[in-house]
């Protein structure tokens, strides 16, 4: 277990340089910084004073190696919207990002559970029909239609509930809503059929015919043991979720590190693009290997030796 | 044993998780000590507290840029930054200037300006306002290159201190638009004490000025939080918080103001505008902005545009009246300048006009030698200003009507700002500009033979001469008639083609009294509650 944690953790460090380079160079070819820093009136002089004080009139890969020097100190550059230190501008907004991921994955888990169950254990009833129409509904929805939507109804027509911003609990209920739907869709039809490959095996049976109660057989038996593609569906769901909050949280002014990409991507704010994606990046790692620890938890027969 | 392991495996990565948001955790980098929680701020009803405190709550489209008030071009951060700060002189709300930090001013000779400062007057951390703030402030950004408003300052050559109430500041050529110059972005006053003892990342934590309201505290893309300074040295400030939120999705700002979340929401589409009128406890305020739509023209030998009947033609074919009523919902006002009323130098004669004559536009193209009409290419944004994309196929649909075939090249902003400072477009481009400066000298910048060159390629001996002498010209009513000639031959030979002057829309509460100011500065203290 020890050697394949270390393993694990070993395999990020190139993953991270591979996303060093893409990342730098996808940022470089798609847009000029300078020319959105300079005013309407600058010179082609200011212009020119400006790239050499940046730095950027180097060649592109002095500009890389310079950048790749920096990050190995922890350095990932000034931001030049902000003109402050880039990775503590990111680290600063993932509370919010983090607290807005948690709420909507509990909607998730609070809504498929008991929906994805139902499906396998009442299979080809009206409530199944029901449930599966309405997974495909919420995965087709999309998050910005979606959150107007719930703003309208709940904030502005029945003003139950404060429309942006964060704070109080309640601020948290649309923007985890419009973010959960779509995951709770997902996870609705996964544990549906998960359970159904399950209730089908012959140790369910077994149990049955031992004249357990129902309930004992599906929540202990079928249950955990329809988990593995669940758990694995969760971890991947990361990417999902944090791609979720780029436009969930310019929807709900919530101020997390989605509002923040989105704006550094808008502005090429170098940068914060770069400490942004390798922050994703691994938090995205570290939800895949959470994931594979969380595999031997449910299943003792899987090892890591 | 393995569960055991497991057990370690997930705890270990838990306790990184925990550990990267309690790094993450520590008091943002803007957060003042001994905040209230956001909570209580985000529960607050607008206007007026829960504790009886008078609240006043803005909505804009984006978050202040810094509070490096030289290091920024954004007009939305500076119309919050005004209520914090103040310049030597400041424009009122019919824009004339008045005194602010400076009581009285006289030109000494033609390079050297005196001014007179107020005494008594302390920054928010109580330190004293005085002639070294204004010799900081001012050569800081004439100084440092890379200070973004240091185009607009490098006019200065120096501040020179006469008594701890008086300064000269010594400019490097005659400069007669000092005063509009230092009555705009970049001339707020710095506290040059506070700044040099804690370092200028300490007052981007935490910024002083002298302003009727003193930073509390900045939670990024949510909110900015300010509160009554009660030593200002003017009128009693009318609040006792401001909050200004960045709100960028502009049915969630619409929202939050028909609910009664905010005051004053700024740059409301025109498709909600009568949603607001019409809903109880809000209405909708529109005025005019600094802002002017234009197309650019290409007079490069070799183009189609070379022909000034071609260009004609593309001038008479649009009708700037429709495009304002159809598609900005009125929310405009058709110009022949770029020096609008309210400008120094504007000519009243170009002003709410519009030359729309389809049939002689084509008659122009035939007399041009174009009687099949012409291709063109035509460069727009999309999603920079209100409603560009819309406005921009639009034209090309009546610039089709008359012959001119335009093959419409609509740019995200970033990628069109590029190719617009690479001088890269074809013969037609769109944009709009707006004029801190209050005066013709900025709106004619582009149009002389050395600044043209690439971009449009107009060059007229005479439009050089009378913008070189007025740039310099001390004596105003002769300026302004020199700015007034030059309109009038730029409207004549069209290298650019003034459509219509932007309006600003606001949805405001109906529990305030709200005017929109040109300049779209948002002065607290000339909102007040009904």
């Amino acid at each position: 277990m020890r050697q394949y944690l270390l393993k694990s953790l070993l395999q990020v460090i190139p993953v991270l340089f591979l996303i060093s380079v893409i990342v730098f160079v996808l940022v470089y070819c798609t847009g000029d910084p300078v020319s959105l820093m300079l005013s309407d009136t600058a010179t082609d002089e200011d212009r020119r004073i400006l790239i050499a004080a940046l730095g950027l009139d180097q060649p592109l890969h002095v500009q890389y190696f310079t950048f790749i020097g920096h990050l190995l100190q922890g350095d990932f550059g000034n931001s030049f919207r902000y003109d402050m230190p880039a990775l503590p501008i990111v680290l600063e907004r993932l509370p919010a990002t983090f607290e807005l991921a948690f709420a909507a994955m509990l909607v998730a888990t609070v809504i498929s559970f008991p929906l994805g169950i139902l499906s396998a254990t009442k299979r080809n009833s009206f409530l199944d029909i029901l449930f599966s129409g309405s997974s495909v509904l919420g995965k087709a929805m999309p998050h910005f239609w979606l959150g107007i939507m719930l703003i309208l109804l709940f904030a502005v027509e029945l003003k139950a509930l404060p429309v942006s911003g964060r704070g109080s609990w309640e601020h948290l209920i649309l923007p985890a809503f419009t973010l959960g739907t779509g995951i709770a869709a997902e996870m609705t039809r996964l544990i549906r059929s998960s359970m159904l490959e399950i209730l089908n095996q012959d140790y369910i049976r077994t149990a049955r015919s031992k004249g357990l109660l129902e309930s004992i057989v599906v929540y202990k038996h079928a249950l955990r043991n329809s988990m593995i593609p669940v758990v694995t569906i969760m971890a991947l769901q990361t990417s999902t979720l944090i791609g979720g909050t780029l436009i969930t949280e310019t929807i709900f002014s919530w101020p997390g590190m989605g509002q923040l990409i989105i704006q550094a991507v808008n502005t090429r704010d170098m940068a914060i693009v770069q400490a942004a994606v390798f922050v994703v990046a691994f938090l995205v790692i570290i939800s895949n290997l959470l994931a594979d620890l969380l595999y031997s938890v449910l299943d003792p027969r899987i090892t890591y030796n | 044993m393995k569960k055991r392991l497991a057990g370690i495996g997930l705890a270990a990565i838990l306790a990184l998780s925990t550990a990267i948001v309690g790094c993450s955790s520590q008091p943002a980098a803007t957060t003042a000590p001994k905040q209230e929680p956001s909570s209580q701020a985000a529960a607050a009803p607008a206007a007026s507290g829960n504790t009886g405190e008078k609240v006043l709550t803005f909505a804009s489209g984006s978050d202040i840029v810094s509070f490096d008030i030289h290091d920024h071009n954004n007009t939305s951060t500076e119309a919050v930054h005004v209520n914090m700060f103040n310049y030597l002189v400041r424009k009122d709300k019919d824009q004339k200037i008045q005194p602010d930090l400076a009581t009285s001013w006289e030109i000494v000779n033609d390079k050297t300006w005196r001014f007179k400062l107020r005494e008594g007057v302390s920054f928010h951390n109580g330190d004293p306002f005085t002639a070294e703030d204004v010799k900081f402030t001012l050569e800081r950004v004439a100084t440092d290159q890379k200070l973004l408003e240091y185009g607009n300052y490098k006019q200065i050559k120096e501040v020179k201190i006469v008594d701890p109430h008086t300064v000269d500041i010594i400019t490097n050529e005659t400069e007669p638009v000092l005063l509009n110059r230092l009555s705009r972005l970049g001339s707020s006053m710095l506290p040059s004490k506070y700044i040099k003892e804690k370092g200028w990342e300490e007052f981007l934590k935490n910024p002083v000025g002298t302003g009727p309201y003193k930073f509390e505290k900045w939670e990024r893309d949510d909110r900015l939080t300010l509160v009554k300074n009660d030593y200002y040295f003017g009128d009693k400030p009318k609040w006792d918080k401001l909050v200004f939120r960045s709100i960028p999705e502009d049915a969630t700002r619409v929202a939050e103001l028909l609910t009664g979340g905010v005051d004053i929401a700024v740059n409301i589409p025109p498709s909600d505008m009568e949603r607001i009128e019409s809903n109880e406890g809000t209405h909708a305020v529109t005025g005019p902005t600094q802002r002017v739509m234009q197309l650019s023209l290409r007079l490069t030998p070799g183009t189609v545009t070379e022909n000034p009947k071609v260009r004609e033609a593309i001038d008479l074919a649009v009708d700037e009246k429709a495009i304002v009523d159809s598609i900005l919902g009125g929310g405009g006002t058709p110009t022949r300048t770029r020096v609008t009323a309210g400008n120094f130098g504007a000519d009243p004669g170009l002003y709410n006009q519009s030359l729309y004559d389809p049939e002689r536009a084509k008659q122009l193209l035939a007399e041009a030698g174009y009687p099949n009409g012409i291709d063109i290419t035509f460069s727009a944004t999309s999603g920079r200003y209100l409603k560009d994309k819309e406005t921009a196929e639009l034209i090309q649909a009546m610039l089709a009507e008359v012959g001119i075939r335009a093959k419409l090249d609509l740019m995200e902003w970033s990628k069109f700002n590029e190719t617009y400072k690479a001088k890269k477009f074809g013969e037609l481009f769109m944009i709009a500009y707006a004029n801190s400066m209050f005066d013709a000298s900025l709106a004619f910048d582009r149009l002389s033979t050395e600044r043209a060159k690439g971009e449009s390629d107009y060059s007229n001996g005479e439009v050089d001469a009378l913008l070189k002498e007025a740039e310099k010209n001390m004596n105003l009513e002769e300026r302004a008639k020199q700015y007034v000639k030059v309109q009038e031959i730029i409207a004549e030979e069209r290298p650019q083609i003034y459509m219509y002057q932007m309006n600003a829309n606001y949805g405001v509460s109906d529990r305030i009294d709200f005017a929109p100011r040109l300049d779209e500065m948002l002065f607290a203290d000339e909102v007040t509650l009904k």
